[in-house]
């Protein structure tokens, strides 16, 4: 019964583990596609979304079945439904890095150079998105912590952006569908940290089972 | 054992006590009812006499005795009766003792009281004048004096069994104690039982061929290590379910990782979507090949399933770094496309110019200067052919007759041949040093030299300057020029290269230089240093 158990657990781990990579794939694809303004591979980028929802449903079923039939206790229950609000901000990542992809070919090639932040907010995103699932391969306590302690500096960009954008848009208003779209990418890409942090707080659930503290 | 010891104890125990019990008894009890017997028997003649000669009065005396004696009359009526009143008492003629003593003279009968737990015992005699007296006593039966040592009996039993208890524990780690103590390392050394040493034997024979399995297994194990750690390629053992059984160094180092993530899941090294993918395709007995960028390289990856008979048992990693051949093969093609770009340019002109000429379309003043174009576009297009053969002369590396070189002379020579082409952009060039001689190819330390003060002055500025120094086993070239940008800097030596290619045509360079250079100070031995700043100008120093 228990090698079973622990072979379903095994599975989730691996089904986890690969649904990661693909939004790891996503928004690295997105995030290139941002910074080198390219049409195509932002169509790539938003190609991946079917996939990883997908993987959730998958996942998900594997979940409520060992939670059905094995009615597991402590640690283990803690993994599994650690695993099932995962999934949701994976999934949520997914559908951010598509949205990214679809906004990013009516840009006309533009990258954002204007907004140094923005730059900077994708490849923290991207970067924090490697390291929650790094974390959660790994078990690892420490970058946890980072991951949680990165959010800071995505939405204090965050905040820049908008400000450059304001004064971007008030100096030229021909440019004001650029400007918007901009801005749209920073709140995902801003959404997307939040989601990499959530998943963060619920890998330091599965491992201590408790919740990160407020600050 | 304790256990089974303990049984063995408690079953003999028990047996024993009931067996010795039933038989003392059964002795006992038999010889105690003849005695009794024997002692009813007694006391009745006592009493029969007696009551012969003194009548029923001596009866009365007898009443405070331990046995009962009943007088009965012919007709079966009691007369007397030493502890009851005799008047209530029922006819006695049909009991047996009475029957037979009446008949016979003497009788007896024994029978059981309503309890079952004693026996009355009966003896009669008929008397002279035909009644008859009866003894009776009262005998405790088997059964009432088994109850008697029942107690006894239990107590015994107990102790019996807390006793073998303590015995058998005893026993069993007397026994056991040494087998435990066994050095199954070497087992023929501790030899406590005559009745093991085949057992020890067998274990010491097993230990043997383990041994000698474990050797060869850890032979087989080092010698694949080895081989495997010397490898520049990664190498990556999987089992069936893709976890990682074994990983080089130069594996491990490609995927961050270390020897501590042997019996992890593969995907917990690498979770990329190619190389998960791969895995899997593996282990679905499926070979595939693919390219990934890690670290700036670019490695070619192949995952092969490992099948015996139709069993899976796993896939194995290899990774390539194919880098260099990427690179080589980019060399190549630009090569090519420079090569060509580059004897065409020429080509083109002269053609251009001969047609124009044949057409008679110049005038015929201008034909010396289209002759003049065709010459120095075709005398370019013979330097540049000429580098191309000193080129693939040094490519093919052919022995040249080593002699001794005095490389001052030779840059003094190479100085002459060059002044003209530094006078006419008033470029001021200086040599300075000793003379040096080394052994070598005199003509390559010439082309080596050439094309060295060739750049300098070529790509100089209008009045710059050039300093060449002959120093111990080292010439220095430094220039005031317009320098090699830091990006550029590593591939200069490549052919063709060229720093800014939309100004070939202006310096004149075939961008081959640099290239012999090179193969020059390889074949020479010798080795090239570039400091260069834009703008400022190049040192280029060549030690032997």
């Amino acid at each position: 019964m228990r090698n079973l158990f622990d072979s379903q657990l095994n599975t989730l781990h691996r089904k986890l583990i690969e649904m990661g990579s693909a939004c790891e794939t996503a928004i690295d694809l997105a995030v290139k596609a941002l910074l080198e303004g390219n049409a195509d591979i932002a169509h790539e980028a938003a190609s991946h979304d079917r996939e990883i929802d997908q993987m959730e449903r998958d996942i998900e079923a594997i979940c409520l079945k060992m939670l059905l039939q094995q009615q597991p206790v402590a640690r283990d229950l803690r993994q599994i439904s650690a695993a099932m609000k995962i999934i949701t901000d994976m999934e949520r990542i997914g559908d951010q890095a598509e949205d990214i992809g679809e906004i990013v070919p009516f840009l006309n090639g533009r990258t954002g150079v204007e907004c140094e932040d923005i730059r900077l907010m994708a490849e923290t995103a991207q970067q924090m998105v490697r390291s929650s699932i790094d974390a959660y391969v790994n078990q690892d306590m420490a970058l946890v912590k980072k991951v949680i302690s990165m959010d800071d500096i995505v939405d204090d960009a965050f905040d820049r952006t908008k400000e450059t954008l304001i004064h971007m848009i008030s100096s030229n208003r021909e440019d004001g569908q650029y400007c918007l779209d901009l801005l749209m990418i920073a709140k995902y890409l801003e959404r997307i940290g939040d989601h990499a942090t959530n998943i963060a707080e619920w890998v330091e659930f599965s491992i201590t089972g408790q919740h990160a503290k407020e600050e | 054992m304790t256990k089974r010891i303990f049984r063995s104890i408690v079953i003999v125990a028990t047996l024993v006590l009931f067996v010795c019990f039933g038989v003392t008894l059964g002795v006992l009890y038999s010889h105690y009812s003849d005695l009794q017997w024997q002692q009813l028997g007694n006391e009745l003649t006592i009493a029969q006499n007696g009551l012969e000669q003194y009548g029923e009065d001596y009866l009365d005396t007898l009443s405070k005795g331990s046995f009962r004696f009943t007088w009965i009359e012919k007709s079966g009526t009691v007369l007397h009766d030493t502890q009851t009143s005799y008047e209530t008492m029922d006819n006695h003629a049909d009991r047996e003792e009475i029957k037979e003593a009446f008949a016979y003279g003497t009788g007896e009968s024994q029978r059981y009281s309503n309890t079952l737990t004693t026996k009355m015992l009966y003896k009669a005699v008929k008397l002279q004048d035909g009644s008859v007296l009866r003894i009776s006593a009262a005998q405790d039966s088997v059964l009432a004096l088994l109850l008697e040592v029942l107690f006894p009996l239990v107590l015994i039993y107990v102790i019996a069994i807390a006793v073998s208890l303590m015995l058998a524990r005893r026993m069993a780690n007397r026994i056991v104690n040494p087998l435990n103590d066994l050095d199954l390392d070497n087992p023929l050394s501790c030899n406590t039982y005559d009745e093991i040493s085949p057992l020890l034997h067998r274990i010491e024979k097993q230990n043997k061929q383990i041994s000698a399995q474990v050797a060869q297994l850890k032979e087989k194990t080092d010698q694949f290590e080895q081989t495997t750690s010397s490898m520049s390629e990664g190498l990556v053992l999987l089992d069936s379910e893709g976890k990682i059984l074994s990983i080089n160094p130069a594996a491990a180092r490609l995927f961050e990782t270390s020897k501590a993530c042997v019996g992890l899941d593969f995907l917990v090294v690498d979770r990329s979507q190619a190389m998960s993918g791969g895995v899997k395709q593996a282990l679905a007995k499926q070979h595939c090949d693919f390219h990934i960028t890690k670290h700036g390289s670019e490695y070619q990856i192949g995952i092969s399933p490992i099948v015996s008979g139709n069993r899976l048992l796993g896939a194995v990693v290899l990774a390539f770094d194919v880098t260099e051949q990427v690179n080589a093969q980019r060399n190549r093609q630009e090569f090519t496309a420079n090569v060509s770009h580059e004897l065409k340019t020429p080509l083109q002109s002269i053609l251009n110019s001969a047609q124009l000429l044949q057409s008679g379309l110049v005038k015929p003043e201008d034909v010396q200067k289209f002759t003049g174009y065709i010459c120095s576009e075709a005398e370019r297009l013979l330097q540049l052919i000429n580098d191309i053969i000193r080129l693939s002369q040094l490519d093919e590396s052919v022995e040249f007759p080593q002699e001794s070189v005095n490389l001052y002379a030779v840059t003094s020579q190479v100085l002459q041949t060059l002044l003209p082409a530094a006078d006419s952009r008033n470029i001021t060039v200086e040599l300075l040093g000793e003379h040096t001689v080394i052994t070598g190819v005199r003509q390559l330390a010439y082309e080596l030299i050439y094309n060295l003060c060739d750049n300098a002055i070529r790509y100089n500025k209008d009045g710059g300057k050039v300093t060449v120094t002959v120093g111990k086993d080292s010439i220095t070239v430094k220039d005031t020029g317009i320098g090699i940008p830091k990006e550029h800097q590593a591939r200069i030596f490549e052919r063709f290269y060229r720093v800014d290619k939309s100004h070939s045509r202006e310096t004149g360079g075939t961008g081959l230089g640099l290239s012999i250079v090179k193969h020059a100070a390889q074949q020479l031995g010798a080795i090239i240093e570039l400091e260069s700043e834009p703008n400022i100008g190049t040192t280029v120093i060549v030690k032997f």
